[in-house]
């Protein structure tokens, strides 16, 4: 449990999280916003696995993957909400 | 009747405030304080990151004793060349990530020192192969990453070091075995059971198993008795 919570804390502190939020402020399309933040999801978990799917563990990209939509939609809405264009 | 806005409660002034338009700073001015705000507080996360990985800090629990008179006996901590590697160096990765997540699970060892888990050398004796496993266990699913960011096999020389040793690292690098299969008790005093507790820790976690050889599972006495002979 506590290392489930580390990998949430983990990816919403890096790359998924951060950047995934600054794409989903880019867009008021709230698909796009998490597809993008599924997609820096997948590249960050490559990054750390050496570039090889082989070194991946599937419980760590799919917290990646989950948390980049999540910034994406949450950044998204932060634009809907906070700008007129 | 509709409220007037001064009805509102205090929360919803101030969400309405922090959605509201500036009226009276340019949009310059806002990209540059949000910028130099977001150095110093990234920069401020980061030293506290930082801070918190320092001998001192790791040390300064009443529970962290035992650890340390065992770490303080051993090649890692004194040698012949002064180079040496602190408790972060084994335990908190250097990758962002990783390093985060190592953070966050570190949030237990606050609750066990507040509980007194290991506060007497009975319940550390206790808790020794249980802690040992979760160590080992970490450092065999990441290929002992923490000791590979001083401990590389491409960079070592075989033809300086012990026969034996020269011989089982390039076993290891044949079987793809990781620094922990061998190198169980480096730092710390081993528990009793602690071979048969590996073997379960491999299975638990479905790690690959190497075809069973005379030195499989070196005896870890043997190498602290030659690691203390180069310190000496």
């Amino acid at each position: 449990m506590l290392e489930f919570l580390g990998t949430i804390g983990g990816n919403i502190l890096s790359l998924p999280g951060i950047l995934g939020l600054a794409l989903g402020m880019m867009t008021r399309n709230v698909l796009l916003a998490g597809i993008m933040g599924g997609l820096v999801g997948i590249a960050e978990t490559l990054i750390f696995a050496k570039m090889s799917f082989a070194n991946v563990e599937p419980i760590e990209l799919i917290v990646a993957i989950v948390v980049g939509i999540a910034a994406g939609c949450v950044g998204c809405a932060i634009r809907r909400k906070g700008t007129t264009v | 009747m509709a409220k007037s806005p001064d009805d509102r409660g205090r929360l919803r002034r101030l969400w309405d405030w922090f959605w509201g338009p500036t009226a009276v700073l340019s949009v310059g001015f806002t990209l540059l304080a949000g910028f130099l705000a977001g150095i110093m507080f990234w920069g401020g996360f980061h030293w506290t990151l930082e801070a918190t990985n320092s001998e001192e800090f790791c040390v300064g629990c009443h529970t962290m004793e035992t650890n340390l008179g065992e770490y303080r006996e051993t090649i890692h901590y004194n040698n012949h060349s002064g180079v040496r590697a602190i408790c972060s160096d084994c335990h908190v990765p250097k990758e962002w990530n990783f390093k985060v997540k190592a953070k966050i699970m570190a949030v237990k060892d606050v609750y066990h020192e507040a509980v007194g888990s290991i506060s007497t050398p009975e319940k550390y004796e206790d808790r020794r192969l249980h802690m040992a496993e979760a160590v080992w266990a970490k450092m065999k699913k990441s290929d002992s990453r923490e000791c590979r960011n001083c401990h590389e096999f491409e960079y070592m020389d075989f033809t300086i070091q012990e026969t034996r040793a020269a011989s089982e690292h390039q076993r290891a690098i044949d079987t793809g075995m990781t620094c922990i299969d061998c190198h169980q008790g480096i730092a710390h005093k081993l528990p009793g059971g602690w071979q048969e507790a590996y073997e379960k820790m491999l299975d638990d976690i479905d790690a690959p198993r190497f075809a069973p050889d005379e030195n499989v599972m070196l005896d870890t006495t043997e190498t602290k008795q030659y690691l203390d002979g180069v310190r000496n």
